[in-house]
């Protein structure tokens, strides 16, 4: 087979060679017959006209000797796309339609393939990385799905774990590095030595840790990531061996790593678990209960993850029952195991999959316009089919001539889709990397490329195909003029009218789709946030904490910053706070529970503590965000370390604890009844974990009384991000080596929460607006033709007697058929699949009659329009003229 | 001349390769050949003569080379190749058995 294939493309590409090879041997063949002939007797002519009589027709048998040399078909295919790229050049306003259409549903496809392959389908960079696995604790009684491991812990996998080759941990704190031009707040993970060994990542400068490099006592030392030394370091390639201050000991930088995804967060830097002054202390190595960790794992070879989770779960076991202390039977305790990929990904999922339905009925909405362009087209061409099948044609030739064609323009439409495509990735990638962080995986390469013609092609056969079947060539009628009347083109113009249909049913539910997700962010957007962003500005000092050995210079420094800062003019009020609604980092880490006791209600044995969210806020903050204050009082200076413990809780933590009751007064314990703290206020609830979160249960303690926080408040009179380098200046006043970083006001904080809906919805939108354009030129089109095609038909009516309104109505109410058959079928599609998107959507119900309404009644209006512009025509229709053409 | 039978193509390439098991010819060479070995029964048509002779060598059973013919002239001949020999071996024991079957068919009474 392949010796005919070498063959086949040897002839074409030697085509010349070859024929003059023939022509010579068959010379030789005539000369010797001459020859003989000669020898026989006869006269030279002769002898050479019977040799050439004997021989037979050259021509013919030329043919059949190329025949069988094979490559004729690549030649026939390449005759055929010559004609057709004639025929398509002869018809620009067909061609430059067709080939616009497609390239709007290819391209959409592409862009939406690129990201679904870059974020859900391609492998991870890691090597091997679908063995590598993360591990989860959990409290399934408590409703705690995710907690982080202590030291004691991770040992205790690592060594007792026979199905993980190896078990390291990681964890993110935030430092401020010193030595550069000015210190700054890095984001540092903090791993085990083998961590980047176990991911398989190779660095693109210097080296990774070595095993020693966690041992007590070892050097410290950094590894960067791509994006931080690229971005803070210029890139400098002699960054390996330089020295940074960090937590007063020097630490010499290693190695850079290269730009791979990150996971759970990306960091700034790495360093290892030896050098983390939390991490490293003996107090906190010996508590199995001092949990901040998490812990990936690299299964070995051949394992599969159901049995790795079968033998953490026996460990899990096994750990609650040496440590019940640890481990309280009423909360639960179990460990589940799950591929890293699958956890990289789950957030996008759903959105990418709904997107790439869309695309995909988008483009079928723009192949059968084309299809429907396709088959008015080949009307015109009836009478060059049926000579050329007169002559010898093939029905198969025939249909090879027109895919070849339909290709040719899919294949021009997938080239301009995919220049679109590469323009719009930068949108998508910020869109994607609102879900993931592999968003920078995604890239216009090879595979998408192949997708693209392979999308194209099918796309051009598809299209292709469907005139073939809608009618059946009856050659006759096709040669006799007069063809418009025929029934190959009853057939086809029910073919057109189906297309229509399909094409408005599928429209219609993407609108509704796109419709549902508008509503659903007008929604959200409209959600109060339960304070009042407007003009505040928000930032995250960290000052460089290892100067401050007590809590009490902690607390004296925290409270000169204070003072600065309210010093400043263009200061209405400033706090501090250990966070603030909607802030991002407390989405991504998750809430900060507290269990604590109620005074009078002793927590009954086996039975889970109260909890709640646990903050620190100075007096000022609830009135500088504008928390409004329901009952009693707010943190005042007097509550300061010496006076008795206070705390605020919020409407909900009062309404789930004391119901009724009035919780002023009443005192709470976070440690078992030791100490007890009283409540004095309650302020309302803030959608602290995003708009369409519940809030959840808070408890606020004064600043003073908890000795930590990091978020500086500022409300000011105008606009906040004006006064940001004031208060940059005022904080490096209190103390230089304090880092600011998470500058943004609160209003930005409050838009970015809707920014995922946000986008989405847009991208739905458009598809959905595509799509609905797409249709109303179709539907125009179809009318249009029908139009013209009746023109004998419409003339007969007029002459005898309708009005040229009565006939405009008439075409008009026969072409709102179809559409309104179009619109049912949507319906119900719209209603079956509407189910597959709940879970992007905010209040709103996928069946939302609103919706329908409102997209039917556009729909509808739409497709008025679009049938009655081309129907005009048929009151310009002289009746005359009319009865006298054909 | 005696009565010219017609061939078969299957039967055509076999004639062909078993000349060419003699020795490497050309073309015109090989139809002489088979029309004189056969005492002029079998004329071969030149129509069906190349052709077969361009699908024998893409199925690889004989091979080609342009050389000097006798009378000076460049000439394409061709040669057997061993793959062509073993099927000339198969293909000359199905014609005896098929030839001997219709032999005693027609011999029955």
């Amino acid at each position: 087979m392949f010796g005919k294939i070498s063959d086949a493309l040897r002839s074409l590409f030697r085509k010349d060679n070859l024929e003059r090879d023939m022509n010579q041997e068959l010379r030789f063949h005539v000369e010797m017959e001459t020859r003989r002939n000669i020898e026989r007797g006869m006269t030279p002519a002769e002898a050479r006209f019977h040799a050439l009589r004997d021989f037979g027709g050259v021509e013919k048998f030329k043919e059949e000797c190329r025949d069988v040399r094979g490559g004729r078909l690549i030649e026939s295919l390449l005759q055929d796309a010559r004609y057709g790229a004639r025929i398509l050049l002869r018809n620009p306003g067909f061609t430059l339609v067709a080939v616009l259409t497609l390239a709007l549903g290819i391209g959409a496809n592409t862009a939406i393939f690129s990201v679904i392959y870059g974020v859900l389908m391609r492998p991870l960079p890691y090597k091997e990385g679908n063995q590598l696995v993360i591990v989860h604790q959990q409290a399934p009684l408590a409703h705690v799905n995710d907690t982080f491991f202590s030291v004691k812990e991770v040992m205790d996998y690592r060594e007792q774990s026979q199905t993980l080759d190896a078990v390291v941990e990681h964890h993110t704190m935030s430092f401020t590095l010193l030595g550069g031009s000015e210190p700054q707040r890095v984001q540092t993970g903090v791993v085990s030595a083998n961590f980047f060994d176990v991911l398989g990542v190779t660095p693109v400068l210097g080296r990774t840790f070595l095993p020693n490099d966690d041992d007590k006592g070892s050097d410290a030392v950094l590894v960067l990531s791509y994006k931080y030394w690229k971005e803070s370091h210029g890139g400098d390639p002699n960054i390996v061996g330089r020295v940074f201050q960090m937590n007063n000991s020097p630490h010499t930088v290693i190695g850079v790593l290269p730009p791979i995804p990150q996971y759970p967060v990306e960091e700034d830097i790495y360093m290892p678990t030896s050098h983390c002054p939390t991490r490293a202390s003996e107090q906190f190595m010996a508590n199995r209960n001092a949990r901040m960790m998490s812990v990936f794992g690299r299964l070995k070879p051949g394992v599969p993850v159901a049995q790795a989770q079968a033998d953490l779960s026996v460990i899990a076991s096994n750990l609650a029952k040496q440590y019940p202390d640890s481990y309280p039977a009423n909360r639960g305790y179990a460990a589940v195991v799950a591929p890293l990929q699958e956890e990289l990904t789950r957030r996008a999922r759903p959105t990418l999959l709904v997107l790439l339905g869309t695309s995909g009925l988008v483009l079928l909405i723009a192949c059968a316009n084309v299809a429907n362009l396709t088959l008015a087209r080949l009307m015109r061409r009836e009478r060059e089919m049926a000579i050329r099948s007169a002559l010898g044609a093939g029905r198969g030739r025939l249909v090879r001539q027109l895919l070849t064609e339909s290709t040719m323009v899919s294949l021009a439409g997938g080239a301009l889709g995919l220049l679109l495509a590469a323009g719009g990735l930068r949108l998508l990638v910020t869109f994607a990397a609102r879900f993931t962080t592999r968003s920078e995986e995604i890239r216009i390469d090879g595979l998408v490329l192949l997708f693209t013609v392979l999308v194209s092609v099918v796309t051009g056969l598809v299209f292709g195909l469907v005139p073939v079947f809608s009618s059946d060539r009856n050659l006759n009628n096709s040669l006799k003029e007069g063809g418009g009347r025929t029934s190959a083109s009853v057939s086809r113009q029910r073919t057109r009218n189906l297309l229509t249909v399909a094409q408005v049913a599928v429209s219609f539910m993407l609108l509704i789709g796109a419709g549902l997700m508008l509503r659903s962010l007008i929604k959200l957007q409209s959600v109060s946030p339960g304070f009042d962003p407007e003009k505040v500005l928000a930032m995250r000092v960290s000052p460089n904490w290892s100067k401050y050995n007590t809590t009490d210079q902690t607390r004296l420094m925290l409270q000169r910053l204070l003072d600065k800062v309210r010093s400043e003019p263009g200061v209405q009020s400033a706090a501090l706070s250990s966070t603030y609604p909607l802030n991002q980092l407390g989405i991504v880490n998750g809430p900060f529970n507290r269990g604590f006791q109620i005074e009078g209600h002793p927590i009954p044995e086996g039975e889970l503590a109260p909890q709640a969210d646990f903050r620190s806020a100075s007096p000022g903050y609830f009135e500088t965000i504008r928390l409004p204050l329901v009952k009693g009082r707010t943190f005042e200076d007097i509550d300061n370390e010496k006076a008795p413990p206070v705390a605020v809780i919020n409407q909900s933590t009062a309404r789930h604890r004391w119901n009724d009751e009035d919780p002023i007064g009443r005192k709470v314990s976070f440690d078992s009844g030791k100490t007890w703290t009283t409540v004095v206020g309650i302020v309302g609830d803030v959608k602290q974990y995003g708009l369409d979160r519940e809030p959840s249960d808070e408890i606020y303690i004064p600043l003073a009384q908890s000795g930590f926080a990091n978020n500086l408040l500022v409300r000011t009179q105008a606009d906040p991000m004006n006064i940001a380098s004031l208060m940059r200046e005022a904080v490096y006043q209190v103390d230089p080596e304090t880092a600011i970083d998470r500058v943004q006001t609160l209003d930005h904080v409050r838009e970015d929460a809707v920014a995922s809906p946000r986008l989405t919805a847009i991208l739905l939108a458009m598809f959905a607006a595509l799509a609905l354009v797409i249709t109303a030129a179709g539907i125009a089109g179809v009318m249009a033709l029908s139009v013209s095609q009746r023109t004998h038909e419409l003339g007969v009516r007029l002459a005898l007697g309708a009005s040229p309104s009565r006939v405009l109505g008439m075409v008009m109410r026969q072409g709102m058929y179809y559409v309104l058959a179009g619109l049912s079928i949507g319906v119900a599609g719209a209603l079956l699949l509407g189910r597959l998107m709940s879970a992007l959507l905010f209040s709103v119900e996928p069946s939302d009659p609103i919706t329908f309404l409102a997209v039917s009644a556009v729909l509808v209006a739409v497709a008025a329009v679009a049938c009655f512009v081309p129907a005009l025509r048929v009151t310009s229709i002289d009746p005359m003229l009319a009865l006298r053409s054909e | 001349m005696a009565k010219q039978t017609d061939l078969l193509q299957g039967t055509l390439d076999m004639l062909i390769l078993k000349t060419l098991a003699l020795g490497p010819m050309h073309g015109w060479g090989i139809s002489q050949r088979i029309q004189q070995v056969s005492q002029d029964v079998l004329v071969i048509n030149q129509g069906s003569l190349y052709p077969a002779l361009y699908r024998l060598e893409q199925q690889a059973l004989i091979k080609s080379e342009w050389d000097k013919s006798d009378n000076n002239r460049q000439a394409k001949y061709y040669e057997l190749t061993r793959k062509g020999r073993k099927q000339l071996t198969e293909e000359t024991e199905s014609w005896e058995r098929l030839s001997a079957a219709v032999d005693r068919i027609l011999q029955t009474t």
